[in-house]
């Protein structure tokens, strides 16, 4: 479908709404009753067909808002449906996630932060405030007193953020509970995972977030326009330019700004850097989960001149804090260019072998093929992104679909793999890296001379969003303004939120030696594999997270012997 | 200097606790283990359990689920044990100081449980995995 014809496909449903409105050629804005809005929402995902983005939840003093964002990737659109609900007592909408899983969580997100219930939604326990948060404080609404819920401050019981473990000698039928998190021994983020087993396979996965919830998006309407790319790109380091870029992006189309050329190609590199090195990261510790720590070692050694030039270009070598409103605050200066290029050859060449050990290794072969598989139709379910998405033969990347930044003006490709298993993942990442080197070298040739920012007078009101292509899948911003200097409503949504639901599809009937690597595959923020114990009926624990990363390696070591594979040397690579 | 002091101040084993940062302060910290850092060679080792640990390698604000772990963490490791403050989360909350979900920093909440606990600071956002080195080498010296 071109453009033309999704306009027609979306005015079908016109007598269901109230007002379409179309700022720009890809931007389309619908509206419609709450009464409606199930209805329309499941016309836009399983008939026209869209890919589900994320929700948001606004207060707006007289009513509730739920926004709905879609995507069309052929042509880069992105179209939200907005609702009202006007009953501030007891505001209720249908929930929308019985069709489409993908959006199970940001319905329970919502319910938290602002107190919305979904009807009929199949799960409405707790998702991301803490246990001890009390029943009934909502902190996204604005008349809400965040400082009566200090912690100490009157706390009631609350509801249950985890399925709880089953009784003490509960009998036979009650199947052993694998609780997962929230502290890995070896790094990342905290996360909780509760997977249930019968013997060897996985029958069941359950998360708990709220860990690591700061609630940045409160934060965030605190802060003024310009503060707000600092904050963002802290909420992932890993992710620290592709924030800042998606939020940054989605101001500058509301307040018709263009950054100058030259500001496009320093984001186009320094978001390139940083997928090289993310990419490198997890090859690094999807090797350590199945036994590869030279791999491992590897990987985070070739990693470091990349993390050297950001630091030389932006004086950090995470958190660049480099894109601002209206172009770049640092340039890279042009003195630097040959060593960049000096680097890349290097970087690509121990890339090279790095991805020749993987793909020529027949143990690897044998150990990742066929696991934890996400077949496309879950992947278009789960609305994943990125090479999570790519892996499994969705052919989707932002970079491409809606070009920013310079991305238009280069020669790239987009990988793709259609097994939907941890190597194919694996060999989307691997390839992507080369094509990132590819992106920077041209980038710096054609790298055009002038200033790297404009000057920005005021954010206009209106609303707004934006998205870019993260090394994990697509980050995607909203942004409301009054035209003040601060947003009245930032919503953000990072890839790994909608990758890693779609563990329930890839983890289900695998075996309990595949988990770590399974959750590895979608490349979460939190990687995942935290610390893990097996409880039996008892609730004794009868494998821990060391015993669970041995189980995952000693299959591997099991694959070896079998194949009668000769143990790796330093002078086969 | 007890001995139980003398005897932290060789080959510290290390045990890391991420209370909600942004993954930044995190990777430095296993980067350390990588080869052009390898702080291994010093003896400074970081393993999977508390129980095990001469020393917390804390990152993040603490977010309010993530407070009563941390002080259940620092309740499991054997006494005395140093607690670092990794990143300008960790130390004084960083950028995410009015979150309505943070609790921390992390010395008030190591304090709830043992007023006399050893904290020291390491501050940057993310420090440089020299900085953590060099803040890691100061705090022994002076203990
Ligand atoms: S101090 Fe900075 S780098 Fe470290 S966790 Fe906090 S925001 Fe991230």
């Amino acid at each position: 479908m071109n453009q033309e014809e999704l306009n027609n496909r979306l005015s079908e449903i016109e007598d269901r709404l109230e007002a379409i409105e179309q700022p720009a050629d890809n931007r389309i804005w619908l509206t419609c009753d709450a009464e409606n809005s199930y209805a329309v929402n499941k016309f836009l995902f399983e008939e026209v067909p869209l890919r589900f983005v994320i929700a948001t939840g606004i207060d707006s003093d007289d009513c509730f808002e739920v926004l709905y964002h879609y995507a069309y990737d052929q042509t880069g659109s992105i179209i939200t449906l907005k609702t009202k609900i006007h009953d501030r007592e007891n505001p209720a909408i249908e929930s929308i996630a019985p069709f489409l899983p993908g959006a199970e969580w940001i319905e329970r997100e919502i319910h938290d932060i602002l107190g919305i219930e979904f009807k009929n939604h199949p799960d409405m326990r707790r998702l991301i405030l803490s246990d001890d948060w009390p029943e009934g404080v909502y902190p996204l609404r604005k008349d809400t007193d965040l400082e009566a819920v200090k912690p100490g401050n009157g706390e009631t019981p609350s509801r249950p953020g985890f399925k709880p473990s089953p009784p003490k000698g509960a009998g036979q039928t009650v199947s052993p509970i694998l609780a997962v998190g929230p502290f890995h021994p070896l790094q990342e983020e905290m996360e909780f995972f509760q997977l249930t087993v019968d013997g060897e396979i996985v029958t069941d996965i359950d998360v708990r977030l709220s860990y690591n919830h700061r609630g940045v998006e409160k934060i965030s309407e605190s802060l003024q326009f310009d503060q707000i790319p600092f904050l963002v790109s802290r909420i992932c380091g890993i992710c620290s330019a592709t924030h800042p870029l998606a939020y940054v992006q989605a101001v500058e189309e509301l307040a018709g700004i263009t950054p100058p050329e030259r500001a496009l190609y320093v984001r186009t590199i320094i978001t390139e850097l940083e997928r090289i090195h993310s990419h490198l990261l997890w090859v690094g510790l999807a090797g350590h989960f199945i036994g590869y720590d030279t791999v491992f070692m590897w990987a985070w050694k070739y990693r470091e001149p990349v993390l050297d030039l950001l630091e030389e270009i932006t004086g950090n070598r995470n958190n660049y804090g480099n894109v601002k409103v209206g172009g770049c605050r640092e340039d890279i200066p042009n003195e630097l260019i040959p060593k960049i290029l000096k680097e890349l050859d290097q970087i690509e060449k121990k890339t090279e072998m790095l991805t020749k050990a993987v793909l020529d290794d027949p143990v690897l072969h044998a150990r990742l093929k066929g696991v934890g598989i996400l077949s496309k139709e879950d992947a278009i379910k789960y609305a994943v992104t990125g090479p999570t998405a790519r892996g499994s033969g969705v052919a989707i990347d932002v970079r491409r679909d809606d070009p920013y930044a310079a991305y238009a003006d280069l020669d790239w490709n987009v990988i793709t793999q259609t097994e939907g298993d941890v190597f194919a993942k694996a060999v989307v990442r691997l390839l992507e890296t080369f094509e990132s080197i590819k992106i920077v070298r041209q980038a710096l040739k054609k790298l055009p001379e002038g200033p790297v920012a404009v000057e920005v007078k005021e954010i206009p009101p209106g609303e707004t969003v934006g998205h870019v292509e993260a090394p994990r899948g697509e980050t995607f911003h909203y942004v409301r303004s009054d035209g003040g200097n601060r947003p009245v409503r930032h919503k953000v949504r990072a890839p790994s939120y909608v990758n890693v639901p779609s563990f329930k599809a890839s983890c289900i009937g695998g075996h309990i030696a595949d988990v770590t690597i399974t959750l590895a595959a979608v490349d979460p923020c939190y990687s995942c594999t935290e610390r893990l114990a097996v409880i039996d009926n008892n609730n004794k624990v009868i494998h821990d997270y060391d015993t669970l990363l041995r189980l995952s390696r000693e299959k591997t070591a099991q694959i070896k012997k079998e194949l009668g594979a000769p143990e790796l040397k330093m002078e086969d690579i | 200097m007890s001995w139980k002091i003398w005897s932290l101040k060789k080959s510290p084993w290390v045990f890391h606790v991420n209370t909600g940062a942004c993954n930044n302060c995190d990777i430095e910290i296993v980067n350390l283990l990588t080869p052009k850092f390898d702080v291994e060679r010093f003896g400074i080792k970081l393993v999977g359990s508390p129980r095990h640990a001469d020393a917390l390698l804390v990152t993040g604000v603490v977010t309010r689920q993530a407070a009563p772990r941390l002080q259940e963490v620092y309740r499991q490791t054997a006494k005395p044990c140093v607690v670092f403050a990794i990143g300008a989360c960790a130390c004084d909350k960083g950028i995410f100081t009015t979150g309505y979900h943070v609790v921390g920093p992390v010395d008030k909440i190591i304090r709830e449980v043992d007023p006399n606990a050893i904290i020291a600071y390491v501050p940057g956002c993310p420090p440089k995995p020299e900085a953590i080195i060099s803040g890691v080498v100061k705090a022994l010296s002076v203990l």
